[in-house]
């Protein structure tokens, strides 16, 4: 087991050992961090085609339908097909298009995205850089592909682009509040910002259960930064055609597709490290635990697409504003306030997690409330027209 | 003091989720409508003017092609009107082959209306798939009774083209359980679901009265809560012979025209398992001559299409073809409100009660 | 209580998904249908409904509504078609246009185009028809890489070849 547990870690070091039995420190130094670089660059391209694949398949079969299963045995390569499409696909730039914009947009869109995956800590030990404010660099780092997106919307000349960028920008800035809070909570309980730190600090209990509420926040905030449905009218395609990359064609929108999926995995594998303990859990390696966990979190948010409809914009910004953020800040103040009272341990988890629950009751009992006085208010107006037209009462 | 301009978009013809080629011009300030001007006509084919030079059986497979999601339906209201033009008899058994097949196209419309209610709404794969799924078993029996998927050309004047193939009626017995169980599926999975509540609810609100002043039919009209439908308000065929319910809903939005959509189904199925039952043995059809020359006189028949009422009305000058051959098609009339349902709402929201309102664009430009 | 309809949405969709699978796992080792030739209905709500299309297809019911064919007579091997031109006469769209030579029994078609392309697949045609001479196909592949739609009649007669039939509408049961 503890082979496995550290297969990279030893392979990493017999690697510099061979390295260093030739070259001299500084190049050995040198080759290991391109090398690094190189493999998490790999590493995300090599996610985009599996979760494309996966997410294929997923709605596919919630569909009936088989999915891809052509090319390859499974249809295992069909996101090797589609890749290969896109790059032989012809480059449109619209005449109208503010050129340097139009194609700084999607090489500025992936940048963030891969820089992201320096400080998700893939196993034990397997870090690309164990900074201590990871938690501050995701943020930042996170707030890069709204300018990209607002660049991509303006240069396309486009009215659904434009309204797509509108739609971009007041969504990601929203969704960014309840995130930080719910990160903040997390920090909070962890006592770290570092990504590795918090990962060991949930040897205990996964912050899921000690919080549920900051995990389903950030579950959902994540769903929103991700455009994904529920939460995907920025490239809602029945309203605004394909929003702000709805001019790109080729390659250049093959990057956006490559930026929402290693986006996808990045906020998975965040939820897994903030929450679900990361690469903990015994028995099985801990890369292989970190890898089950971001597959069933990816896993859950490829049902939900599958299986809902979006909401609409201003519902969207006033279920981020009135819902997620007063209930994460609530949730800020109590785990606060409880973690300053007791002690780590089984009596503090079990405090947080009731008071969790009660709050999360308390915050779906409002929702309903407001849920139900619109369905009044709807058929309130139904019935006085139906008076209207039939006299006195309603037949 | 911020100043606002209002933006113009062009939705459509080539959009998505207009349903077709439908063009909406929208004046958005902001993401609220500030109005709204449909334009249609990218598809007119002219088919009434076509229809007249040709004799009044050749405009049979015409009529397939005016909603195409409901083509027997169709061919059900050319050929009543034909019937009243020129005083045919229909067989009784021809009757209820008939109204099985009418109902099973408002099946197969509502089951594609909801599906494509969702597909609007974002829910892109799955409430479609599975509608399409059902309408593909309904449609094989379609193809099995008159050897088409869609463009059915079954129901004639005089009967129906052909008697039913012997494994029909157990086909359709079997099936009709599995049908109830499908709209079951459909309430549980998409009936309760908050998301769609908060999109649907007090959206594209078309009180009764405007409606009534609209002239909407079918089951917009009835989802605002006035309960008229064809084949009770004048029975034709032998609709006064079974035993159903106009379902009538109150709030008259989005979410009121999905649940009625949904009510009508069950209203179907009861009318099926009724027909299933009682059909008779005999005649499929009267004979007519292939180039029937009506008497002088004009005829006006209506029938409940799925979308609402459908019209045919026929003028013969003793011709083998028609001197006028006029339609009034449910969508075209339905989609007349769409404005006033819009106005003030987002721009989501024209996608979603555009498709609430469940128009096909061959039928609107004809 | 609320976000019940959220649960219930994703208990429905999770069904279909193991639905699927069940019934992949239970047609194991085997791909597609066997023969190729898939089965038509079997009333579930759950498990893959498509079919794989050019591995598999569905047998096309009796009645399908195909290309024209030209039917022989089964002694002489001639064609049935007398050329009455009814089948003309009776198409909306005019896809067919013919010539026959000879009179009263004796005549006998001598050219007959059919314009695929524009034909709508009515059966107003055979209906006409009078003569067992003409029925609708079950040939449902009919595109073409180039625009060769016009069908002449010995392209009409090897399609009825393949059916090897002599009489109109017995699908319909309404052979005279």
């Amino acid at each position: 087991m503890q082979v496995l547990d550290d297969l990279w870690i030893r392979i990493a070091v017999w690697f510099r050992g061979l390295l260093e039995s030739f070259l001299p420190p500084w190049a050995v130094q040198l080759t290991m961090d391109v090398l690094g670089i190189l493999l998490l660059i790999v590493l995300g391209i090599v996610v985009v085609l599996a979760f494309t694949y996966m997410e294929r398949k997923v709605i596919a079969r919630v569909g009936d339908r088989i999915g891809p299963n052509r090319a390859g045995p499974f249809g295992i390569f069909q996101a090797i097909a589609d890749a290969i499409k896109m790059l032989t696909k012809e480059d449109v730039t619209p005449t109208n298009a503010d050129r340097w914009l139009f194609l700084a947009a999607p090489i500025v869109v992936i940048i963030p995205a891969v820089l992201l995956y320096a400080v998700l800590p893939l196993g034990r030990g397997m870090v690309g850089v164990d900074l201590n404010i990871a938690v501050v660099f995701v943020v930042a780092m996170g707030g890069i592909p709204i300018l990209t997106m607002l660049m991509a919307g303006w240069a396309s000349n486009n009215k659904y682009a434009l309204l797509g960028a509108f739609r971009t920008v007041a969504q990601l800035i929203s969704y960014e509040v309840p995130m930080v809070v719910a990160l903040l909570t997390v920090v909070l309980l962890a006592g770290t910002m570092s990504t590795v730190g918090i990962v060991e600090a949930q040897a205990s209990f996964p912050f899921a259960l000690v919080t549920p509420v900051a995990f389903v926040v950030y579950m959902l905030a994540g769903l929103a930064e991700l455009n994904r449905t529920p939460f995907d009218l920025l490239e809602a395609d029945s309203e605004i055609v394909a929003g702000y990359f709805i001019e790109y064609s080729g390659m250049k929108f093959a990057m956006f597709f490559l930026a929402e999926y290693i986006n996808l995995f990045m906020v998975a594998g965040m939820i897994t490290t903030l929450f679900l303990a990361g690469w903990q859990w015994p028995i099985l390696p801990s890369w292989l635990w970190f890898l089950i966990k971001v597959v069933l979190v990816i896993f859950l948010m490829m049902w939900i697409r599958a299986t809902f409809p979006r909401f609409r914009i201003d519902q969207m910004l006033g279920f981020a504003w009135k819902a997620l953020v007063p209930l994460s800040l609530i949730n800020l103040f109590l785990v606060a306030l409880v973690a300053k009272v007791l002690e780590p341990g089984w009596v503090r988890t079990g405090v947080l997690f009731v008071s969790n629950l009660a709050l999360l009751a308390g915050a779906i009992a409002i929702m309903a409330q407001v849920a139900r006085k619109r369905e009044e208010r709807a058929r309130a107006a139904g019935e006085a027209a139906i008076k209207r037209y039939y006299g006195s009462e309603v037949r | 003091m911020l100043k606002t301009e209002t933006i113009t978009i062009n939705m459509g013809p080539q959009h998505p989720s207009t349903h077709g080629v439908f063009r909406m011009v929208l004046t958005l300030n902001g993401e609220t409508i500030v109005d709204l001007k449909p334009m249609f006509g990218y598809l007119h084919r002219g088919l009434e003017k076509t229809s007249e030079s040709r004799t009044y059986l050749q405009a049979v497979p015409f009529t397939d092609r005016l909603d195409y999601i409901c083509s027997m339906s169709n061919n059900f209201a050319y050929a009543v009107a034909v019937e009243k033009l020129a005083g045919i008899e229909v067989p009784l058994r021809a009757e209820y082959i008939r109204v099985i097949m009418a109902e099973l196209t408002r099946l197969v419309n509502h089951m594609l209306a909801v599906g494509f209610l969702f597909n609007d709404l974002g829910a892109w794969y799955t409430p479609v798939v599975y509608a399409f799924r059902e309408r593909e078993r309904i449609l094989d029996l379609f193809e099995m009774a008159s050897g088409s998927r869609m463009m059915c050309n079954y129901i004639r004047p005089g009967g129906v083209a052909a008697d039913l193939p012997a494994e029909f009626l157990p086909q359709l017995r079997k099936m009709i359980p599995h049908l109830e169980n499908f709209v079951r599926e459909i309430r549980f999975y998409l009936s309760d679901n908050e998301i769609f509540k908060a999109r649907a609810v007090g959206v594209g609100f078309l009180p009764a009265d405007m409606a009534v002043a609209y002239s909407i039919t079918g089951p917009v009209l009835r989802a605002s809560g006035v309960k008229y439908d064809v084949r009770k308000a004048e029975p034709y065929s032998i609709y006064d012979q079974f035993d159903f319910d106009v379902p009538t809903q109150v709030a008259g939005d989005v979410y009121a025209r999905y649940l009625q959509r949904l009510d009508e189904m069950d209203e179907s199925l009861k009318i099926l398992r009724q027909a299933v039952e009682r059909i008779p043995e005999g005649e499929y059809a009267t004979k007519v001559p292939s180039r029937l020359r009506p008497p002088k006189g004009e005829a006006y028949a209506r029938i409940e299409a799925p979308k609402g009422e459908l019209g045919f009305y026929l003028v013969s000058d003793g011709s083998p073809n028609p001197y006028r051959w006029r339609n009034r098609p449910p969508s075209l009339i339905n989609l007349s409100a769409l404005r006033e349902m819009c106005l003030g709402h987002k721009v989501a929201d024209v996608v979603t009660i555009l498709g609430s309102i469940d128009i096909t664009l061959a039928d609107v430009d004809r | 209580m609320y976000g019940k309809g959220i649960v219930k949405g994703l208990w429905v969709t999770l069904k279909h998904i193991w639905g699927t699978y069940a019934k992949d796992i239970k047609r194991f080792p085997r791909r597609y249908a066997p023969g190729g030739i898939a089965k038509r209905t079997d009333y579930d709500l759950y498990g893959l409904f498509t079919l794989q299309y050019p591995e598999e297809r569905y047998e096309m019911f009796p009645r399908f509504r195909g290309a024209l064919m030209h039917l022989r007579n089964p002694e002489t091997g001639e064609p049935n078609c007398t050329a009455c031109g009814a089948c003309e006469r009776a198409c909306p769209h005019g896809v067919i246009s013919l010539e026959g030579e000879g009179k009263g029994k004796d005549r006998k078609v001598t050219a007959y185009r059919y314009d695929l392309g524009r034909c709508i697949f009515c059966r107003l045609c055979v209906e006409s028809c009078n003569f067992n001479a003409i029925e609708l196909s079950r040939e449902y592949e009919l595109s073409r890489y180039k625009k060769d739609f016009i069908l002449e009649l010995d392209d009409l007669l090897k399609i009825g070849d393949k059916y090897g039939i002599h009489k109109t509408g017995e699908a319909w049961g309404v052979t005279e």
